[in-house]
């Protein structure tokens, strides 16, 4: 267990309060769906982490457990009216489902194969899903707009329920990071990625912790799939379950610091607004412009900060004590 | 004296202040991979702004006048927003531009599943969505109160392209049997799909292959090969311009050769026959716009003189198509004599343009009450012949015959 | 049938060829340096777009501009070496997967901008036409890939295999801190590697332009494909991303032939997993 000290809890708090009241404060709903973004990517940040950052699979297709959380539950919301926070745990466990069968087999994979691997088993997904006509193939789902309610995960006037819900998630997901970290398991997955050979002699079962951490990340990344379904309301496989997303979730880890709690947060708070701001100011015209600056800033980050944004921030961290 | 010059002063400013504009929000794919495409849109609105803003001499809604005339010569502003061909950026720049730029009606966004977000963005804000270039049917199927269709969908071309062949048939006895439908394998594509199979059966033909692919395929040896066991007299198509040059290449290099290639959508992109050149003739494609209608439309040629003198290129369908949207919106605002929105949705529900101020072969542009989907739109097929897009369905206004069978590849030039 | 199974073989065989000319550029660096280079993709667009400008603006047939576009590739690809990818070498293993990420949007983007995203399409060049075999036709522009293919795999093997430079490159690939201690330059070898890498990816680009449309982001399929015949083939063996290229070619067309086109990719991408649980190095890897 960590000790904080007075001045990092109170640092904490205020930030925790800057969250909370910004919508309330920020009336432009562009803005408010920025933060959104920053905390849904961050979440699936943080689901990318417990497979990634502490076990060491580097998975680039987290973008299959997203679109198979929406598309559970928005199938069975559409077709057979079951209530979305319902479908939201239905997706979770059948992302689960499918991150453990997969996951069985590549076990022992290493590193770069891992990664590969991963690759070609969500573009499966998502090839699967482009001709699945039992769920729309390529035109996709729509969610009917209905009256807006909590229950049904729905609202129509305005944003800030998505906002605070989309919030509460990423706490969900940070919990769990915390509680991985700190239990015995995230001690077996910090030994399974430093060596399979020597956690395997210290009597780790090593394919079962992998498969838990998959499993675990496949949920959370489930979760945030349900969200974004209720959110836009409409889903194809060309949108949820996109190679791109899947990097750009790899991206965010990694620049923010995969490994430590906050970090992807952090890479999913500097990322998310960098594309988003600057397709709108530069995007219009064409000129591609805003990705260039976007690569060159993945670029730059990783080479003068290849630990993760987050170091620095644990800098300013330790300045406050 | 100074008295005057001041009420004059002040008689101009007010007139000034009655000079503003009226913004209207534009989603497009302007970066990404169909950028081109989105590009290409974004030409057509921006010479129908001009238009509408100055004074022309022209047989379109509110040319001859500068601006809108019943709100004080007002000028249209379009707001462009890049989607990035990303649904999800569908919804939040229609949300941007409504909230925070305050755009009183949106136009776009070409690909049928990012129209579908952004206009269901414009539904929950009720704001006015007319739209010229999405052709997926589902977007008027799902009858919604703020979502206008101007042109032709994909269910209209596909019946059109199957129509061609009855009334083939008549003229010149040649009959078709067998068809083979080939798609790309994303929303357009699959719907285009499932529209020439409706019509194959309701028309009578045979599908000997149901083919769905995918747009950026790195080869399509494999989907040719199956059509070619499956010997079809008829190939429908429906594609991207990627795929469109890809299957054209591979077409001629195994020698694929039915009586007749009938398509969609990506055939018609400026970038095809720049790319394939005289490997393209011969192939038919659907379409709301070519440049031969100017022999029964000199509008047309009129139109497309600006076109050129503004880009150095001429107009193309997908120009064509996004040209139209600004006008009705503008002819609707105008008559309504107001920028609110649901006055501007009444004025559409009353729009009747006539044909001859339009640059399509249509009757007019009419709302369906139910679907907001214009009753009068509808399609022409024009075949590629000498490298140039030429009129040749319905046959009363084509201006050449249509050159049928498809001639070998061997035997050409 | 018989006819049509013979022409979807042979159709295999070819793009299976180009397949492997992309992937050797891709296992050498993979195989040196551990660095899976997302930006391969890229470099291929940029050996199309160098061939299709030096046709276009002076004239030049893509058969001959190949030496120039190898060496402006190898050029480059040093240079990044050099100036970026170096930097995250000492790092995490993940700075090194992302950063050749940046590169990849970044060069992307600046094709975007430089070259607009519009589609062009060579024209005719002196390799055109097909040829009919016994039957068969053989679009010409890919014979003459696949040849390239060959002789280019051919000639990386021979020069790993029979030179000083490329016996050091493999010995750098089999045991980095052993070619360490045997006095050899790692830092020379990884930035030769990596320009070799890039130049070979240029050379294929340049036989790609002969028949495939080119645009900013052409990189992206064949990119993602490369890397699943490079991890087939087993890191850092030629041999290995050779055939495995040709067995994802013969996988992509005919599993679309005999079992449906909509889901070519995804038999290519399970024929990769199932080899992958059985061998995990891959096919030649070790």
């Amino acid at each position: 267990m960590r000790n904080f000290t007075v001045r990092q809890i109170i640092a904490g708090f205020a930030i925790l309060l800057l969250l909370i009241a910004f919508p309330l404060v920020v009336r432009q709903s562009f803005h408010i769906h920025v933060m959104i973004l920053v905390f849904m990517f961050g979440m699936l940040g943080v689901a990318w982490n417990i497979m990634g950052g502490y076990a060491g699979m580097f998975s680039f297709g987290q973008a299959a457990f997203f679109g198979i959380g929406a598309y559970t539950s928005s199938y069975l919301s559409v077709t057979y009216g079951v209530n979305p926070w319902i479908g939201l745990l239905a997706g979770g466990c059948a992302a689960a489902l499918v991150a453990s069968a997969i996951g069985y087999p590549c076990s022992n994979l290493r590193g770069h194969y891992f990664a590969i691997a991963s690759i070609a088993f969500a573009e499966i997904v998502r090839i699967v899903f482009n001709n699945w006509k039992r769920v729309g193939a390529a035109e996709g789902l729509s969610l009917p707009m209905q009256n807006e309610s909590f229950a049904g995960f729905l609202f129509n006037s305005s944003k800030l329920p998505y906002y605070y819900i989309m919030f509460a998630f990423l706490l969900i997901s940070l919990a769990v990071s915390y509680f991985v970290t700190t239990s015995k398991m995230g001690y077996y997955f910090r030994a399974i990625k430093e060596s399979h050979k020597i956690a395997e002699s210290l009597g780790v079962d090593v394919v079962l912790y992998r498969l838990m951490a998959i499993m675990i990340s496949a949920f959370l990344s489930a979760m945030a799939g349900t969200f974004y379904a209720q959110y836009i309301l409409y889903i194809d496989p060309g949108s949820v379950m996109l190679l791109a997303t899947s990097i750009q979730i790899v991206l965010i880890a990694m620049l923010g610091g995969a490994g430590s709690i906050l970090g992807p947060v952090i890479g999913a708070a500097i990322l998310i607004p960098a594309s988003e701001y600057t397709r709108v100011a530069l995007g219009y015209k064409g000129t591609g412009i805003d990705m260039l600056i976007y690569g060159l800033l993945i670029t730059l980050i990783s080479m003068y900060y290849p630990e993760g944004v987050w170091k620095l921030f644990v800098r300013i961290g330790r300045n406050l004590r | 004296m100074a008295l005057s010059l001041l009420l004059v002063l002040v008689l101009f400013a007010s007139a000034q202040a009655q000079q503003n504009v009226i913004k209207i929000g534009a989603v497009y794919p302007l970066t990404g991979n169909i950028a081109s495409t989105g590009l290409d849109c974004k030409r057509g609105v921006d010479l129908a702004v001009d238009i509408i803003n100055g004074k022309y001499d022209l047989d379109l809604p509110l040319a001859r006048s500068a601006g809108l005339p019943n709100l004080g010569g007002a000028k249209i502003e379009i707001v462009y927003a890049d989607t990035k061909g990303d649904p999800k950026n569908g919804m939040s720049e229609a949300e941007r531009l409504i909230t925070s730029e305050k755009v009183v009606a949106m136009i776009g966004a070409y690909q049928s599943a990012v129209t579908k977000t952004a206009s269901q963005m414009t539904e929950r804000l009720r704001i006015p969505y007319v739209c010229s270039d999405s052709s997926s049917p589902t977007l008027t199927e799902r009858e919604f109160k703020y979502f206008f269709r101007v042109s032709p969908h994909d269910d209209i071309f596909a019946r059109d392209q199957f129509q061609f062949l009855k009334d083939l048939e008549k003229k010149t006895g040649q009959t078709v049997h067998n068809v083979a439908v080939l798609y790309e394998n994303t929303e357009f594509g699959s719907n285009a799909g499932k529209a020439y199979k409706k019509y194959a059966a309701e028309f009578g033909y045979n599908v000997v292959a149901d083919i769905a692919y995918a747009a950026n395929a790195t080869d399509v040896t494999s989907e040719v090969g199956k059509l070619i066991v499956s010997k079809p007299d008829v190939l429908m198509h429906a594609s991207y311009i990627t795929d469109a040059i890809l299957f054209t290449k591979t077409f001629k290099e195994m020698g694929f050769q039915p009586k007749g290639i009938m398509t969609m959508a990506g055939y018609i992109e400026p970038g095809y026959l720049a790319a394939v050149k005289a490997d393209g003739n011969f192939v038919i494609v659907r379409s709301t716009f070519a440049l031969d209608l100017a022999k029964n439309k000199p509008l047309v040629a009129k139109v497309n003189d600006l076109f050129r003198k503004k880009y150095g290129i001429d107009m193309s369908e997908n120009a064509a198509r996004s040209f139209m949207a600004p006008f009705v919106l503008a002819e609707a605002i105008n008559r309504a004599k107001s920028t609110d929105p649901e006055a501007i949705v009444k004025a559409l529900h009353e729009t009747d343009i006539p044909g001859n101020q339009t640059i399509y072969p249509w009757k007019g542009i009419k709302f369906d009450p139910k679907s907001n989907q214009n009753i009068y739109a509808r399609g022409t097929l024009v075949q590629i012949q000498n490298q140039e897009y030429v009129t040749i369905w319905p046959f009363d206004s084509a201006s050449k015959p249509v050159v049928w069978p498809f001639p070998d590849w061997k035997e050409r030039k | 049938m018989p006819d049509q199974l013979l022409q979807q073989l042979a159709d295999g065989l070819l793009i299976g060829l180009m397949y492997s000319l992309v992937a050797i550029g891709l296992t050498l660096i993979w195989g040196v340096m551990n660095i899976v280079n997302f930006a391969h993709g890229d470099f291929l667009m940029l050996g199309m777009f160098a061939s299709f400008w030096l046709c276009t603006l002076y004239g030049i047939d893509p058969i001959f501009s190949i030496p120039i576009s190898f060496i402006c590739m190898f050029v480059m690809g040093t240079l990044i070496y050099r100036f970026i990818v170096s930097k995250v070498m000492k790092g995490p293993v993940l700075a090194q997967l992302v950063v050749t990420f940046g590169v990849s949007i970044f060069i992307s983007n600046l094709a975007v901008y430089f070259w607009t995203p519009d589609f062009r399409l060579l024209p005719a060049t002196i390799l055109h036409g097909t040829w009919q075999i016994g039957g068969i036709e053989f679009g010409v522009p890919k014979v003459a890939a696949s040849i390239g293919s060959v002789i280019a795999s051919a000639c990386m093997f021979l020069f790993l295999k029979r030179t000083k430079t490329g016996k050091a490159i493999s010995a750098t690939e089999m045991d980095r801190e052993a070619a360490l201690l045997m006095g050899i330059n790692t830092e020379r070898i990884n930035s030769l590697s990596f320009g070799i890498g890039a130049a070979l990816v240029g050379v294929a680009g340049a036989f790609l332009s002969t028949y495939y449309y080119i645009y900013p982001q052409v990189g992206g399929l064949f990119g993602t494909i490369a890397f699943c015949v490079v991890a087939l083939g087993g890191f850092g063996s030629i041999e290995g991303a050779f055939i495995a290229g040709i067995l994802v070619g013969l996988a992509q067309t005919l599993g679309g032939f005999f079992f449906d086109p909509s889901y070519k990719y995804a038999i290519v991408f399970m024929i990769y997993l199932i080899t992958i649980w059985i061998r995990p190095q891959g096919l030649m890897g070790w």
